[in-house]
């Protein structure tokens, strides 16, 4: 191999463009996996139990019964479960009042099925010594223009029709998590609203986390319809927002448009590169012809040296990629200097950037780069192989 | 000979390369046209639908409004500040509106929503979102009377149709429930389902007589401008002027600090992967006049010891990179502009995949994927383009500047 | 809230005076005579008082459940209702003062001030809203009343009245019936329509009793019409009118009171 110049620079181009494809490859996975996550583990979920028409109609009588022994038999199966009940009311502040969504979670199992509570902006979460602190939905807040350790009186009417009412404080107000949330949710333990509503046992929803996120949903839902024995409703994630889940599946079509602009530019590059390196040295190979080396002989060389050029360029491009990656997956890309959470069709996410290594994110740009070298330099060999020795010698 | 013909020169000595390298930075101009036309339009339109949604670009407030809105709290003199505010330039328009909580009933039921009362002859579909979306019979048609506008989704909970009558329910300026009835005169459909279901648009002197405000007292101007970059500027203006010291003056990104997150967000994302195309592109030229440089070495050393000096060769280099940007940029252009026309005009309608109830940052906008650039993106690009070949070739310039006769007479 | 019942008890006497002098059969006279009699009663009725012990039953798919009460009244600004029983509400207070309503809670130990969000809300799980209470005293502002069908209904010789509400009335019903008796001009049902004039509600008066000097009806029920299985019924065992009340009992420090 001679002129180990050109033969470094064009691998390093190369091996620049590999990494470059592994990082971004790895980046637009993370995006959308990290939505996702993001979006379900916030509150919503993997999978939720309702009685069947309760979704449309929420009414507090509308409860699943028997819904610990449910849980159990749930949990037991696998999965992370955790039960939830609901009222509505009116919550009073010393300036206004507005009317509120009471969800009751329960204190011990909620957070082993989402993160909500790391989403509080300002104050702290539930806890168990403290029954009457609540934690409220950010434009809640503002309507009500309370801040952590405000009072609230809340209003309403108990199942068995008499006035519910009792005085809470804020304990924690939430980032954005979704329209519903923000604008009118109070989150309590599930014993003090049953207490204050007097709601016999039975939630009015269990919601359930996989707890290995990469196992089939369908194959989920599947398991628990077997342990359900009432005629209840289970929904996915997707069913129950079809809006953010159409949302990540044009997403995904977007991160891939956008990886095709940056294959095509890595494809330029190897072009550019592989094509100037071989047609550089025509007139070499022009003599190597009227030297008696045969055409095929030719190709034969010049696709050997493309291929281990490649392979270094492959090689530099992994270590170097991958490193890169490694470091976003750990730390992710912090865009929260931008905003303190950003919301897409009613729903926040976390404006922290991971990127996600696969065997995807690695395996398709090394291929590609092997497969973008050998087509650059098919034109410039079959050139070479077929060029008269007179005319290689005066090639430029 | 001069330099500059020169470098011309040499760089057709070798077609092949030179087109090749200029056409990666065609194909960069392509992407970055691409990345940023997609950019401005897009934040240019979510923020002006953000604005037409009920604040406008710049809102002008009762001092504290925004922080726990209230119908207490109400910006008074509002035609005085009105005037002030349509001497300054690039504003578009300006709008008074009340806003608030309300509840709304018909006999069968009542449904908590919001209301904006307007007065149509300051408001057209240009600036107000809710008189664009009308779908069925008619907008209000004066500032008084008892009409009321409601969403599809509204009038369809509250089991009631056009010409139907609504009692809603309030808070008036003293902090007391005042009710008053109001007819359906026409429904609009945005396509939230959110807003659909909880809006109603309401006759402003007849909201401002309900709630107990002067004339001359409303909730929000809603200031529209020509040309929303300008917002931030105007703003810090207005706080400034005398003629608003009474009241608050926020931009949007205050009043909509969701959208104004989420855009943030998303044009960062959109510069690292500008960021990550300049890159490629920049190894691609690197690449190039690396390589030419190596291989012309002999030549240098020729050209040295017959008198060059290495600063000329330097800028020998440095001009043949300036020819290729030129080069590139000018095919660049070429191939972009027939791809801008369409994407400008026509544009990817990307409603199949979205469908229509998509929101951004809180935002209610059309999934039509289009491109348009200010002229300063334009500029922008050529030269950060530019720049970049440049930069490039300084690398392979200096080198070439380096080259000591006697070792390249050694080379072949 | 018994106040409410209490008017719609009196409105309806009202419109007995109305009719107490309708000899004539001519319909133009008579709606000068109607306007002229709504106009005297409306000066009788200003500066009443009153005092009224109620029980109160909600019948729902879910609950049955009984409140006793007890309710004070001065013009039409002042209204003062107190829970009895049960014992677990006792102490809570109603207080309408002008445009203001306030409810005290005793378990809380906390007043709060009635807002919108709370205006359709049933009262007290019963059929009837917040807003029932606050639009009572203007009934008579807010329809145009004729006289709609006169003779014998059901073996009872009644009077129909008819009430449209007026163009820019804040009510939301399309048509309100008021049927009383011929003779004692005792209420006996009132039908409520909505616009597209389908009945809605129907409240109905029953039990003829001797209250607060004369014979009333002790029992109202209020009966849904979606759900004919529910109803909502007041019971009066205490009538007076025209006592002695101070101001004072109409303050909020005296909503406290338990």
């Amino acid at each position: 191999m001679r002129n180990n110049h050109r033969s470094i620079v064009t691998m390093l181009a190369m091996a620049f463009a590999c990494a470059m494809m592994i990082v971004f490859s790895s980046l637009m996975e993370g995006f959308v996996a990290g939505s996702e996550l993001n979006i379900v583990s916030m509150n919503t979920g993997d999978i939720q139990i309702h009685q069947p028409s309760y979704l449309d109609d929420p009414d507090i009588y509308q409860q699943i019964e028997q819904s610990l022994a449910l849980v159990t038999a749930i949990r037991q199966a696998g999965f992370k479960a955790s039960e939830r009940m609901f009222a509505y009311g009116l919550m009073a502040s010393d300036q206004s009042s507005s009317g509120v969504q009471l969800r009751g979670i329960d204190l011990q199992y909620e957070t082993s099925v989402t993160d909500i509570n790391q989403h509080i902006q300002r104050g702290t979460w539930l806890a168990k010594s403290d029954p009457h602190g609540v934690v409220i939905g950010k434009k809640l807040a503002r309507l009500l223009d309370v801040s952590v350790g405000s009072e609230l009186i809340f209003v309403g009417q108990t199942a068995d029709g008499y006035m519910a009412n009792d005085r809470f404080h804020v304990n924690g107000i939430l980032k954005s998590v979704s329209s519903a949330i923000d604008n009118t949710g109070v989150i309590m333990s599930n014993l003090i609203l049953q207490d204050l509503i007097s709601l016999p046992d039975g939630a009015h929803e269990i919601t359930i986390m996989r707890t290995d996120r990469s196992t089939d949903l369908a194959l989920a839902v599947a398991t628990i319809d077997d342990i359900v024995t009432d005629d209840l409703e289970i929904l996915n994630w997707q069913q129950l927002m079809p809006v953010i889940s159409q949302f990540l599946e044009t997403a995904q079509i977007q991160t891939l448009i956008m990886l095709l602009f940056t294959y095509i530019a890595v494809a330029s590059v190897v072009l550019n590169a592989m094509l100037m390196s071989v047609f550089e040295r025509i007139h070499q190979f022009g003599i190597m012809k009227a030297l008696g080396v045969r055409p095929w002989q030719l190709i034969r060389i010049i696709y050997t040296e493309t291929f281990i050029q490649t392979l270094i360029a492959s090689l530099l491009g992994l270590f170097i990629g991958t490193g890169i990656t490694w470091y976003f997956e750990k730390n992710g890309l912090d865009l929260s200097s931008m905003s303190d959470g950003f919301s897409f069709s009613g729903l926040a996410l976390d404006p922290i950037w991971y990127a996600t290594l696969s065997i995807k994110s690695l395996f398709v740009p090394v291929v590609f780069l092997f497969v973008i070298a050998a087509l650059a330099v098919l034109y410039p060999a079959l050139k070479a192989a077929v060029i008269r020795p007179v005319d290689a010698i005066h090639y430029h | 000979m001069n330099l500059n013909t020169l470098a011309w020169r040499n760089l057709w000595r070798h077609k092949r390369r030179t087109l090749i390298t200029a056409s990666s930075i065609a194909f960069g101009v392509l992407l970055a046209v691409t990345f940023t036309g997609a950019g401005d339009y897009f934040y240019t339109r979510m923020i002006d639908a953000g604005a037409n949604m009920g604040m406008g670009h710049i809102s002008i407030m009762a001092p504290d409004y925004n922080r726990a809105p209230s119908s207490k709290k109400r910006l008074q003199q509002a035609n005085q500040h009105k005037l002030a505010v349509e001497q300054l330039d690039n504003v578009k328009s300006v709008a008074s509106r009340v806003q608030g909580q309300a509840m709304f009933a018909s006999a069968r039921k009542s449904i908590g929503g919001v209301f904006f009362a307007i007065d149509p002859e300051q408001e057209n579909s240009d600036n107000n979102l809710f008189i664009k979306a009308m779908v069925e019979g008619e907008m209000l048609s004066s500032a008084s009377g008892s009409s009321i506008v409601l969403g599809i989704e509204l009038a369809k909970r509250l089991k009631l149709k056009i010409g139907k009558k609504v009692v809603y329910t309030t808070t008036d300026n003293r902090g007391d429930i005042v009710s008053a009835i109001a007819r359906i005169s026409g429904l609009f459909e945005t396509g939230s389902d959110e807003i659909d279901g909880s809006v109603a648009v309401l006759p402003l002197h007849k909201v401002q007589q309900v709630l107990g405000y002067q004339k001359d007292e409303v909730s929000v101007l809603a200031v529209i401008l020509s040309d929303q970059r300008h917002s931030d500027q105007l703003r810090d203006k207005m706080q400034a002027m005398a003629e608003f010291s009474d009241t608050e003056v926020l931009n949007w990104q205050q009043t909509q600090p969701d959208l104004a997150g989420m855009i943030a967000v998303d044009k960062s994302a959109n510069r690292i992967g500008q960021l990550l195309i300049a890159l490629l592109v920049a190894a691609g030229i690197l690449n190039t006049m690396l390589m030419s440089v190596l291989e012309r070495r002999h030549e240098f050393g020729v050209m040295i010891a017959v008198g060059m000096s290495p600063k000329n060769l330097f800028l020998l280099v440095m001009f043949e990179s300036f020819w290729l940007a030129v080069l590139g940029l000018i095919i660049g252009v070429i191939v972009t502009t027939p791809w801008f026309l369409y994407m400008s005009q026509t544009g990817l309608d990307l409603t199949s995949a979205y469908g229509d109830d998509f929101s951004f940052g809180g935002v209610l906008i059309d999934p039509i994927f289009k491109l348009r650039l200010f002229s300063e993106s334009i500029i922008a690009i050529l030269i950060g383009l530019f720049g970049l070949t440049l930069l490039s070739g300084a690398y392979p310039a200096w080198q070439a500047g380096r080259v000591v006769p006697v070792e390249s007479l050694k080379t072949l | 809230m018994s106040h409410k019942l209490l008017v719609i008890t009196l409105l309806a006497s009202q419109l007995i005076f109305m009719t107490l002098g309708t000899a004539e059969t001519d319909s133009s006279e008579q709606i000068l005579r109607v306007k002229a009699l709504l106009n005297e009663v409306d000066d009788l009725w200003r500066g009443n008082s009153s005092y009224a012990i109620t029980s109160m039953q909600v019948k729902t798919e879910h609950y049955t459940r009984t409140m006793r009460m007890e309710g004070w009244s001065k013009g039409k600004e002042h209204t003062l209702f107190r829970i009895m029983e049960p014992l677990r509400e006792k102490g809570t207070a109603t207080l309408k003062s002008g445009n203001h309503i306030y409810t005290y809670l005793p378990k809380t130990d906390r007043t709060i001030k009635l807002t919108t969000g709370m205006m359709m809300g049933s009262w007290m799980g019963s059929h009837l809203t917040n807003d029932d209470l606050v639009k009572e005293a203007r009934l008579e502002d807010d329809y145009e009343a004729t006289i709609s069908f006169e003779g014998e209904r059901n073996g009872q010789d009644i009077i129909e009245f008819t009430l449209i509400p007026k163009l820019d009335a804040a009510v939301v019903w399309g048509k309100v019936t008021l049927t009383i008796l011929a003779v004692s001009h005792t209420p006996v049902v009132e039908y409520y329509f909505d616009e597209d004039m389908l009945l809605t509600r129907t409240i109905s008066f029953t039990d003829i009793k001797m209250l607060g000097g004369r014979e009333r009806p002790s029992v109202l029920k209020v009966v849904p019409a979606d759900k004919p299985d529910e109803y909502t019924q007041f019971i009066y065992e205490q009538l007076k009118f025209d006592l002695e009340l101070k101001d004072r009992i109409f303050s909020l420090s005296n909503l406290k009171k338990r």
